[in-house]
């Protein structure tokens, strides 16, 4: 089988796996909707009592509809896998196969986040209308642009998470690591558009890769301009490139010192 | 029973201790549960920062405040009853048998077999939340000294409700995870943000508000009728669980499955 069709199947398993568990897809759809509804409550009640400079209260829903799609969509269990391929010794069997360890991560990760985003997509897209109606001012020539951000955005996220799994080789509990990488995502642009915080926090926000899983493709979603895009998108190639060498380093190191006991 | 709080306290002391082995595990997850819980500090003194003065009726310290006894009674619940989110699991594969026959209260049995490491984490991040936002109100302390016991038994309350569904309407595994998620999103914002509906849902089906709105009205200003209703209620709702689970076990049906618990 050449390289490229194995890859190709095993993504497609991962699709075909995606649409199996319904009840997964069902609470994934419910949580989304709690979230937008909670927040689109929240931001109502801010621009009610105050005003948000930047952002018009249907922007920020929109903002946040958008970060949340990335989060959703690379909902993928691919820390927990490496982790606990690393630590229960699974990893042994999976280094036999004609596969290569993190094409063979990828591709299923591919899968099941091509899956995500298609149930979340819908739905983000449904209950934008619901809640707040079209996005003001929006510029339709700049689709290609936004999901090509967008790619790029779900692309950082998974490499930082292969990147978390695989410091499994060296601490004995990596789950902290993830849980505070998730939440440095969440405040430095899931919840918080980059403009938002502290004159002196955005500097080093946009220096940061946290920046570029979300806030990049959200805010090129919401208020799309060419200068942004030009910005934007190197800073998400550079980090991607950053975190997949990374990525690819842990495990070369990892596999140097992996010891197998057969039996 | 004492006889229930003794079989509490032993598992207590017996999960405590079995953390305890692997002891960078468990200062790992318990140090980055916290550690994750403080960012929402963040994203508040931001939203606070640009709104100036409250937001859906609440200031930022009454933020906190519902912030640190939500933190604090789940990881209660969780440090106490974590064996409640396993529930529907033991139900569908037979598991339960073994609780069945040893001589102590089934639900208590159950509930108390299984700690979670990073509740440990809510349960602290919470008291330290607590005194770092409300510093020596004495109010604030008695209300939270009370209702973090009372957030925690309704909160392992409504997970047990939804697990309970198992024994009627077969794997109700999504409703029980979803349950207590839902709980927590109404109970860590602002009561005034969601429209009346809601609010009458966190009054009566989702007991949000007994669970932190009530002991924050009550931190704020005291009134016997509303301790009363608090009580009460919570009292309601822990006892409507426990008759549930007990009729439900009615409808368990054994697998004879034969399993060793070390």
């Amino acid at each position: 089988m050449s390289k490229a069709r194995k890859y190709f199947v095993i993504a497609r398993i991962h699709v075909q796996n995606a649409f199996a568990y319904r009840a997964n897809v069902i609470s994934g759809l419910l949580y989304y909707t709690l979230f937008i509804f909670v927040f689109f409550s929240l931001w109502q009640a801010i621009y009610q009592e105050g005003s948000v400079n930047g952002y018009t209260h249907g922007q920020v829903v929109w903002y946040l509809i958008a970060t949340e799609l990335v989060v959703f969509g690379c909902r993928t269990p691919i820390v927990s896998k490496i982790n606990e391929d690393v630590k229960t010794g699974a990893m042994a069997y999976l280094l036999n196969r004609p596969v290569h360890y993190i094409a063979y991560q990828a591709a299923a990760a591919v899968g099941q986040i091509l899956a995500n985003l298609c149930f979340f997509g819908v739905l983000a897209v449904a209950l934008g209308f619901l809640f707040v109606g079209p996005i003001p001012n929006f510029r339709w020539a700049g689709i290609p642009c936004m999901l090509l951000s967008g790619l790029l955005g779900v692309a950082l996220q998974f490499s930082s998470m292969v990147a978390i799994g695989l410091t499994a080789f060296r601490l004995e509990d990596n789950s902290a690591v993830y849980l505070i990488f998730q939440k440095l995502v969440f405040m430095l642009d899931v919840f918080l558009p980059v403009e938002f915080l502290p004159v002196w926090l955005q500097g080093i926000a946009k220096a940061l890769p946290f920046s570029y899983v979300a806030w990049g493709p959200a805010k090129l979603f919401v208020d799309f301009t060419w200068s942004l895009f030009f910005r934007i998108v190197p800073m998400q190639l550079l980090w991607f490139s950053v975190m997949t060498g990374f990525a690819l380093l842990m495990y070369r190191s990892g596999m140097r010192n992996l010891q197998m006991n057969g039996g | 029973m004492k006889r229930h709080l003794k079989i509490a306290l032993r598992y207590f002391k017996v999960n405590l201790a079995s953390a305890m082995e692997y002891r960078s595990s468990f200062l790992m997850q318990a140090f980055g549960m916290a550690l994750s819980n403080a960012t929402f500090v963040f994203f508040w003194w931001v939203a606070f920062s640009h709104v100036g003065g409250r937001i859906g009726g609440y200031d930022f310290a009454d933020v906190m405040f519902i912030w640190a006894l939500c933190s604090s009674a789940f990881g209660l619940s969780n440090v106490l009853f974590a064996n409640v989110s396993h529930l529907t699991r033991l139900i569908v594969t037979g598991e339960l048998d073994t609780f069945l026959l040893q001589p102590c209260n089934v639900l208590m049995n159950v509930c108390c077999a299984r700690t979670s490491l990073s509740a440990y984490g809510d349960l602290l991040y919470g008291i330290v939340l607590l005194a770092l936002t409300q510093g020596g109100n004495g109010a604030a302390w008695a209300s939270f000294a009370l209702g973090v016991p009372v957030g925690a038994a309704l909160i392992t309350a409504v997970g047990l409700t939804a697990h309970t569904l198992t024994f009627l309407l077969g794997d109700a595994s999504l409703a029980g995870s979803m349950s207590v998620e839902f709980i927590i999103n109404f109970c860590i914002y602002p009561e005034g943000i969601y429209q009346k509906f809601v609010r009458v849902l966190m009054y009566s089906v989702i007991p949000a508000a007994f669970i932190v709105h009530i002991p924050l009205r009550l931190a704020r200003s005291f009134s016997p009728g509303w301790l009363a209703l608090w009580l009460a209620a919570s009292v309601l709702y822990c006892g409507f669980a426990c008759w549930f689970f007990y009729r439900g076990l009615k409808k368990y049906e054994s697998g004879n499955l034969i399993i060793t618990r070390l």
